[in-house]
């Protein structure tokens, strides 16, 4: 029987009865195997939510797009980018130590990625903030923590989800609980931010100064430090631990090019990350490869693009104003560049 | 920034609302994904022309432990009124697509479940005949149960399939049982410990050591110690290699068979070749076992 293992859509097809309109739909021009791309934009979005697996895909990037680029956008502002990464990889020996464990998956994540946050943020504060001792810190963190997971995967020695969807991710088979878990915590995420934001602002900014007006500069930075250690956490079960700095510094550092407007450059970083991830997963989609090589992609691109349009429109304008005190704005600018 | 959330929220929840899983109606071919291409086989038997049947892991050379699933194959799995999987830990990726919808009653076939073996247990199934024999009959339950019309074409189906098909399947079973029942054999994998059982083989082969090269895990010192003490002491009249798993270990151990000119017999872990089916395949390995075991015993 050679033709066992295929399936014959167009038999199928025809013997569908009235009932099954939507399996019809579906069944349609082979959408179930192959959808494809057209210029109609309409029957490409219905395809794409045709399937609940992908409605759910989309709903959770979409969130996880709006935490990461505000998120990402204090993380660059403050330039803590490696400890971001170093969260995010995180994901790995959290995810091993959840399955020796038997529970889910994203409590490992969020315990790790949580656990490795409160360190990296008391260790450095302690320390007195210089940016090489946190950067030491977290690269030892970092190592430490690859190798517990490493290590944890031995200990299970049983049969282990496939590691490249630890590392790269997967949009595939995210479930409704999984969605409503993401939206609660983007919502205190985002209600962090709507409460300490102005102070945390100051404080990232310009420290001391933040200081003598009696901001809580420590605390601020240990709780930002733990909030971006959730956000990671977060990203990684959707793109996966390696590729989370696509969304998280990425849409930001896009922003901070085109702007130096605080509040635009926000809402431009969420509408850059949501744009990434609805094109990322749309390609994937459509193309049947990995969505993460996608997500990097498009982010990548709108960075380059941003970078050519920034570089053109700034260098003028700044040579016309000509020396003048450095203002909060320059501060967000320098930071973006060199961050 | 919560506004922005919120009304991305609710415009995919809006989308949301105009897809809902396939409603099986009363007529119609069934349509059918299996995990793995050796369910797929008997699934596409026993259903005969009255069912579709799609496999998702067909490539022998694929290693279904470590398999990455596409969006099509999310597709294929939504789009399913039946779900067939191995479970026991063996495809977890395929349960993981599953868990992205809520399922009707009844769409999954887990064979795990239905056999009542937990995670850690041999997931091997397929090459028990008498998992196989119970599977058969979940197949055949959950097609009547969806075209309860049609009972008696799948009662027809399966009778022909377990008399016909399988038949000699079945008589190479009892034949090489009968001939050479306690005959002791090495084997690479845990994959040929239920087929080894059923043919009253002696597998003098640490279970552990079988079961670490199934698993990609660390073989201790003194499996490996073993192992190799029973072939270089031609303790194994045959040597039996999972072809589609073989680690760094089973290497070593293989080329120590070699040269004790131990015969080795290939198996494979899905239908080789991927056009056979799962009888066929089934077959032509247990008479290679056969020929290895005369030539062995002599």
């Amino acid at each position: 029987m050679p033709m066992a293992g295929a399936i014959r859509w167009q038999t199928a097809l025809t013997a569908l009865e009235p009932g099954d309109e939507l399996a019809r739909r579906r069944l349609g021009r082979g959408a179930a195997m192959s959808p494809h791309l057209s210029p109609d934009l309409v029957s490409d979005a219905q395809q794409l939510l045709a399937y609940t697996f992908m409605v759910h895909a989309l709903i959770a990037a979409s969130i996880v797009a709006v935490m990461a680029a505000v998120t990402g956008w204090f993380m660059v502002l403050r330039r803590e980018s490696f400890a971001g990464h170093t969260l995010s990889v995180m994901a790995f020996p959290g995810a091993a130590a959840a399955i020796l464990a038997g529970i889910p998956v994203a409590f490992g994540y969020f315990a790790f990625s949580g656990g490795a946050a409160l360190v990296i943020g008391a260790g450095s504060v302690r320390r007195g903030r210089g940016g090489g001792v946190q950067a030491a810190l977290t690269g030892t963190v970092q190592a430490a923590a690859l190798a517990l997971g490493f290590l944890l995967l031995g200990v299970y020695g049983g049969l282990l989800e496939s590691p490249t969807s630890l590392l790269f991710g997967s949009f595939l088979g995210i479930s409704a609980t999984q969605v409503v878990s993401l939206a609660v915590l983007a919502v205190g995420v985002l209600a962090f931010f709507a409460l300490v934001g102005r102070p945390l602002l100051f404080a990232s900014v310009d420290g001391a100064v933040a200081s003598a007006h009696r901001v809580p500069v420590k605390a601020l930075s240990i709780s930002f430090m733990v909030v971006l250690g959730l956000t990671a956490a977060a990203i990684a079960q959707v793109t996966g631990a390696l590729l989370v700095l696509a969304l998280l510094v990425a849409p930001p550092a896009t922003a901070m090019q085109l702007t130096p407007r605080i509040g635009v450059s926000l809402l431009l970083s969420i509408l850059t990350a949501l744009v990434t991830v609805w094109l990322g997963l749309g390609l994937a989609y459509f193309t049947n490869y990995a969505a993460g090589f996608f997500i990097t992609t498009v982010a990548f691109t709108i960075y380059l693009a941003a970078r050519l349009i920034g570089t053109l429109a700034w260098r003028p304008r700044r040579e016309m104003v000509g020396p003048r005190p450095p203002s909060k704005a320059d501060g967000l600018r320098h930071a973006s560049v060199e961050g | 920034m919560l506004g922005a959330l919120a009304a991305a929220a609710a415009m995919l929840a809006l989308a949301a609302c105009g897809s809902q899983q396939p409603r099986s109606a009363g007529g119609g071919r069934l349509q059918v994904v299996a995990a793995e291409n050796f369910w797929g086989s008997i699934a596409a038997q026993l259903g005969g022309d009255r069912v579709d049947v799609h496999s998702i892991i067909v490539n022998p050379a694929t290693d279904p432990h470590e398999y990455e699933p596409t969006p099509s194959d999310a597709r294929a799995i939504a789009a399913s009124q039946i779900t067939i999987v191995n479970g026991i830990g063996y495809d977890e990726w395929a349960l993981r697509l599953l868990a992205a919808e809520s399922q009707p009653p009844h769409k999954v076939l887990d064979v795990g479940r239905l056999l009542h073996l937990q995670a850690g247990a041999n997931p091997h199934q397929w090459y028990s005949p008498e998992s196989v024999q119970r599977v058969i009959d979940a197949i055949t339950a959950s097609y009547t149960r969806l075209r309860p019309r049609q009972a008696a074409y799948f009662a027809a189906r399966r009778r022909s399939f377990e008399t016909v098909a399988l038949a000699g399947y079945h008589a190479l079973i009892a034949k090489i049982r009968q001939r050479y029942a306690g005959v002791p054999v090495g084997y690479s994998e845990s994959i040929f410990r239920p087929l080894g059982e059923a043919l009253g083989l002696k597998l003098i082969t640490p279970y552990s050591f079988a079961k670490a090269t199934a698993e990609g895990a660390e073989v201790t010192a003194a499996e490996r110690e073993q192992v190799d003490a029973q072939a270089r002491r031609r303790e194994i009249a045959v040597w039996v290699l999972n072809s589609q798993n073989v680690t760094p270990e089973v290497r070593r151990v293989d080329e120590i068979v070699r040269a004790a000119h131990i015969p080795i017999v290939t198996i494979t872990e899905t239908l080789s070749p991927a056009s056979e089916d799962f009888q066929q395949w089934q077959a032509s390995q247990l008479r290679r076992l056969a020929a290895a075991l005369q030539q062995a015993a002599g």
